[in-house]
């Protein structure tokens, strides 16, 4: 399987805050979320990966080629969480822009999605709602035959609603094997919905890289009490969280964690659940 | 760079026409005070103003950073906005040069000569200015971008009083004004590319995030 989209050893130093060496990949025909909380570094992962800000090191690769050229960035499509385009523009106008920018701009694609998701044509942008907003930057992104879509906390701030419609659509681009999404969010439920992969980010480095169903069928959470936790081999043990009431215990194999501790309390861990003990959780 | 350039233009528009009507009422009414071409002093510089709001505007709703993963590269970012800006000066001059031509049809005190001379100044004067302004707005935050753009307007009359008096060390201006100025427009061209490489690095090496 060809990866649509490779960074290794990816970093960059701010004065408070190093991406330390993060490296993952997105397989082509997949969808990859990338979680972390607020200033893992998610944003800057794939900032310096667009070359929004400089790397001081580390390997970026996109649709098989290491020099982010126009040929390359035709076939990605970028979406930012909020405001992403001037909101002077209407649809319109921005079809406009855009048809001269991208050579495979796909002007019948564009207006069909613009009323599929029922936005007006001739509106200024900046009446738009943060919704509507999201699904003009989306229509945009899929309007150029993209092959690889990157949306950065794109789904923050909507209606469940609006992002159960825009999962569905990112569901569909991806049933076709060439296309690939790379979606950072902190917003787990999402993920777990749509992507193939997780790779979470925390204090700027990777801490894990995994198939979805993996940590939903997989792991699991032993909730029990201090004499209990006390006799749980250390081993199996990646984090573990004192609560008022229990001990809440993250194991990567749940079902043999409920046979080796038949009285324990063995239940299966959300995204979320398995982010907040990795990063609150004791090791 | 065509769809920046459109995107520049439909950001522009209202501010253009505004410009235009201004300065065709402006043109008119000096004719009553003053000479009718020494609008084409402060046409160019007037009418430069919408680059800069769409340089703001970029800013704003955040397309400096969504244009960057377009096919377009930043030197061609710099490269549309210093066509632009030279695009919104030369248009502000033909506006000016209206009032000009109509009350020069009607007997008026406009000559051949005052055209080029007053012309050269705000043309000097609109590169000058943008080419200390434009690398600023790329180089500081938008607060500091609004304070080097008021203040090169400034610096561009001082560079040009400058200009002239080291001019007139070589032979005496008064007597060959429109040569004067125009090494000074030439120094202004060149002044206005140098601006633009630097900018072009500027923007190379800066993050935008």
């Amino acid at each position: 399987m060809t990866n649509a989209f490779m960074v290794s050893g990816l970093t960059k130093s701010y004065q408070d805050f190093v991406l330390d060496h993060v490296s993952f990949t997105v397989p082509s025909g997949s969808i990859v979320g990338l979680i972390g909380e607020n200033g893992a570094g998610k944003s800057t992962t794939i900032n310096a990966a667009l070359g929004l800000v400089g790397k001081e090191d580390g390997m970026v690769s996109i649709l098989g080629r290491e020099e982010l050229d126009g040929d390359v960035k035709e076939q990605i499509g970028v979406v930012f969480d909020g405001s992403n385009y001037p909101e002077i523009l209407s649809p319109r106008k921005l079809n406009r822009v855009m048809k001269y920018i991208y050579r495979t701009w796909d002007e019948q694609t564009y207006f069909g999605l613009l009323k599929q998701f029922s936005l007006p044509y001739d509106k200024p942008i900046r009446q738009f709602s943060k919704g509507m907003k999201m699904k003009l930057a989306i229509s945009a992104a899929f309007s150029h035959h993209s092959r690889l879509l990157i949306l950065d906390e794109a789904t923050s701030g909507l209606d469940p609603v609006v992002r159960d419609d825009i999962l569905d659509m990112l569901l569909d681009f991806v049933q076709d094997e060439e296309h690939s999404i790379l979606v950072s969010s902190h917003i787990t439920s999402d993920l777990e919905k749509i992507a193939d992969y997780i790779v979470f980010i925390h204090e700027g480095k990777v801490v894990f890289e995994k198939p979805k169903d993996e940590l939903t069928e997989r792991y699991g959470i032993i909730k029990c009490g201090a004499a209990q936790f006390d006799a749980l081999d250390q081993s199996d043990i990646i984090s573990y969280r004192k609560m008022d009431y229990e001990w809440q215990v993250l194991v990567s194999d749940r079902e043999r964690a409920q046979k080796k501790y038949s009285k324990a309390l063995v239940v299966p861990a959300a995204i979320d659940e398995i982010m907040l003990l990795y990063v609150k959780g004791e090791k | 760079m065509k769809g920046v350039l459109v995107k520049d233009l439909y950001i522009a528009k209202s501010n253009i026409l505004v410009t235009i009507v201004s300065l065709v009422v402006l043109g008119f009414g000096l004719s009553f005070l003053l000479e009718t071409s020494a609008l084409l002093v402060l046409a160019p510089v007037a009418s430069t103003t919408a680059a800069f709001i769409s340089i703001t505007s970029d800013a704003a709703s955040k397309w400096n950073k969504n244009v960057i993963t377009m096919p377009v590269s930043r030197g061609q970012i710099i490269g549309e906005k210093f066509l632009f800006y030279i695009l919104l000066a030369a248009l502000g001059l033909v506006t000016a040069l209206v009032p000009c031509v109509v009350l020069a049809c009607f007997g008026g005190d406009v000559t051949f000569y005052s055209l080029c001379l007053y012309g050269s100044i705000g043309i000097s004067a609109c590169l000058l200015a943008g080419g200390i302004s434009l690398p600023c707005a790329y180089l500081f935050d938008p607060e500091k971008s609004q304070i080097v753009f008021m203040m090169s307007f400034m610096a561009s009359t001082g560079i040009i009083a400058g200009l002239v008096l080291l001019i007139n060390l070589v032979f005496p201006v008064k007597e060959n004004i429109l040569l004067a100025f125009g090494i000074v427009l030439g120094i202004s061209v060149i002044w206005f590319f140098i601006s633009y490489r630097v900018a072009v690095k500027i923007y190379q090496k800066r993050d935008i995030a």
